[in-house]
């Protein structure tokens, strides 16, 4: 029989809802106010059990607390995520059905990359031919706006890429409907969208940006860790938040 | 009949924890957009051929949705079967207010409902507009925020049951009155609302008489405690 | 309507909706220092908002809502389609 959830508990879960996503630091920050406020026992380095609590008490209702490594920055975040894809699901009112679809190909798009992003240029393009309903520009800028706002893409100078949040949720989606296109990082095997890749055709491993900062850091003559051929690319600088100075 | 009952004779737990999922899924889906649920639409859409045993499933939502959530399900229309889905635990304070984003919409909301509730409960349109104009929110323009004012004002809070917007009887030209809705009598702290209202006209609460007495004594008719 | 409010007025301060709106106005960090003893369409003063003016009434106001959170997905929200074959030329 799973544990019973304290008010702390709840508490946690309902900011979890309203926010849908927050980063390691907030989470443990989270942790703590929830305990305070509700005069629950508090330890600092349990964030992750008291999550399994909930979670216990959230798999009949296929919804789950996840915990993972973001794409962008290579720090680690938890989410709020839906698993169930049934009718009742599928009535979810965010998204009209030509603004999911639109979705799905910007998805499509992006998986298909190199790099995991697609530019807004062809993006509209896909909006012209949807079977649903098309969109105008003036609506899918709008669209893409929201998705932005809502945390599902991340834009940046007109490239959009696949937000941390959405990763998270969609994760086994992306590998299940993706399984010929998709990779995985070679060095921390989750799914690799924005990434750098091995020039060598025989090899073509994927690497994340934020994976690459860190295997490569400090080294002068970067080789592929699986064919030992030259890296290629920039090296980007290991990503450091703002708040550990 | 007797084949549905038949077919509920073998229905497991498992089949009962599966209908209440669903039943809780679309709660959570009516109520992304804080429109009211409706019984014969859990019916229709998730319960179906299980109608039989819709008080159990209901009873197991309800233990769902408080043990793991903290919220409740309210009858606001005994008539037609109308639920809202309302928190059981106190607003946030402090530091756990900082960690949850708002709605810009929760600020156009509490203008109207402060002003109704100050003037006794019950205010004249015109009063309302007027007030918003002075806020840069104009009726008849969109807004930066709102979009379409009027239809956020008279269409969607009313739907959502924050607010009711109804005809003044005998009046030419036509002439429309605010009231709570019943969704702000349940989620609406009118203690915290005068408050708020205390601190902006720095000015202490009490001293709003008429206010402050009914402000506490509605208090003692909690939704629930805890 | 008028018997109510003197009546309200007898037994306490009374709400005037007009210096409710200046306050509130205030409260959203209007900066009057803009076209200072102008005032607009209405008699409200006259300068410009911050573009987080309504958010900030909405941080403070929130605490006097006992409101449910909503949750919100994308998994689940459409029917899983594999997508069409690659069009790329290689
Ligand atoms: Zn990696
Ligand atoms: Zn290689």
């Amino acid at each position: 029989m799973a544990r019973p959830l304290g008010e702390s508990h709840k508490r946690f879960l309902q900011t979890m809802m309203a926010n849908g996503i927050v980063d390691g630091d907030k989470a443990r920050a989270l942790h703590r106010h929830c305990c305070e406020t509700h005069g629950a026992q508090y330890t600092p380095d349990k964030l992750d059990e008291f999550i399994e609590v909930i979670n216990a008490q959230l798999q009949p209702m296929f919804m789950q607390i996840r915990k993972g490594l973001s794409e962008e920055d290579g720090l680690q975040y938890y989410a709020l995520v839906n698993m169930a894809e049934t009718d009742v699901t599928r009535m979810s009112a965010d998204y009209a059905d030509n603004e999911l679809e639109l979705f799905r190909k910007t998805m499509d798009l992006i998986v298909d990359s190199d790099n995991g992003t697609a530019s807004s240029t062809d993006i509209l393009n896909c909006a012209d031919s949807l079977q649903t309903k098309k969109l105008k520009k003036k609506e899918t800028e709008h669209v893409l706006n929201r998705l932005v706002q809502d945390k599902w893409l991340i834009e940046k100078q007109g490239e959009y890429s696949l937000s941390t949040r959405c990763i998270m949720e969609m994760e086994p989606y992306i590998r299940r409907i993706y399984q010929d296109q998709v990779k995985v990082c070679h060095i921390c095997h989750n799914v690799a969208l924005q990434c750098q890749m091995c020039e060598n055709p025989t090899c073509g491993i994927k690497i994340h940006t934020h994976c690459v900062a860190r295997y490569f850091k400090g080294r002068t003559d970067p080789r592929c860790p699986s064919c030992e051929d030259f890296w290629p690319h920039e090296i980007p600088e290991v990503y450091r938040p703002p708040s550990s100075q | 009949t007797s084949q549905v009952q038949r077919g509920l004779a073998r229905l497991t737990p498992a089949q009962v924890d599966l209908k209440t999922a669903e039943v809780v899924q679309f709660i959570f889906v009516k109520d992304q957009k804080k429109i009211p649920i409706r019984r014969a639409d859990i019916v229709k859409h998730v319960v179906k051929d299980y109608r039989n045993i819709y008080p159990e499933i209901m009873k197991s939502v309800g233990r769902t949705l408080d043990t793991v959530f903290g919220l409740m399900l309210k009858e606001v229309d005994v008539k037609n079967h109308v639920y809202i889905l309302i928190n059981k635990l106190e607003p946030p304070g402090g530091e756990l207010l900082n960690m949850t984003p708002s709605n810009p919409k929760i600020g156009l909301l509490f203008v109207i409902l402060g002003i109704i509730f100050m003037k006794g409960g019950v205010v004249k349109e015109s009063m309302v507009w007027n007030t918003l104009k002075k806020l840069r929110v104009d009726p008849g323009d969109r807004h930066e925020d709102f979009g379409d004012v009027k239809k956020v004002v008279t269409d969607e809070f009313v739907r959502q049951r924050y607010l009711e917007y109804v005809r003044i009887p005998h009046t030419e030209p036509l002439e429309f009155e605010f009231r709570w809705g019943q969704r702000a009598d349940t989620e609406v702290s009118k203690v915290k609302l005068l408050e708020f209202m205390g601190q902006l006209h720095d000015q202490d609460p009490q001293s709003w008489t008429q206010q402050y007495r009914d402000a506490t004594s509605s208090q003692t008719v909690p939704v629930s405690q805890r | 309507g008028k018997e109510k409010a003197s009546q309200l007025h007898a037994e306490g301060s009374s709400f005037d909706p007009s210096a409710f709106a200046e306050n509130l106005l205030t409260f959203m960090g209007l900066n009057r220092l803009e076209d200072e003893g102008d005032q607009v369409e209405g008699g409200a003063s006259s300068g410009y908002l911050p573009p987080d003016a309504w958010q900030r009434v909405a941080n403070r106001a929130q605490c006097c809502f006992r409101t449910a959170p909503t949750f919100h997905y994308m998994m689940g929200s459409f029917l899983a389609e594999l997508p069409p074959p690659r069009q790329r030329v290689e």
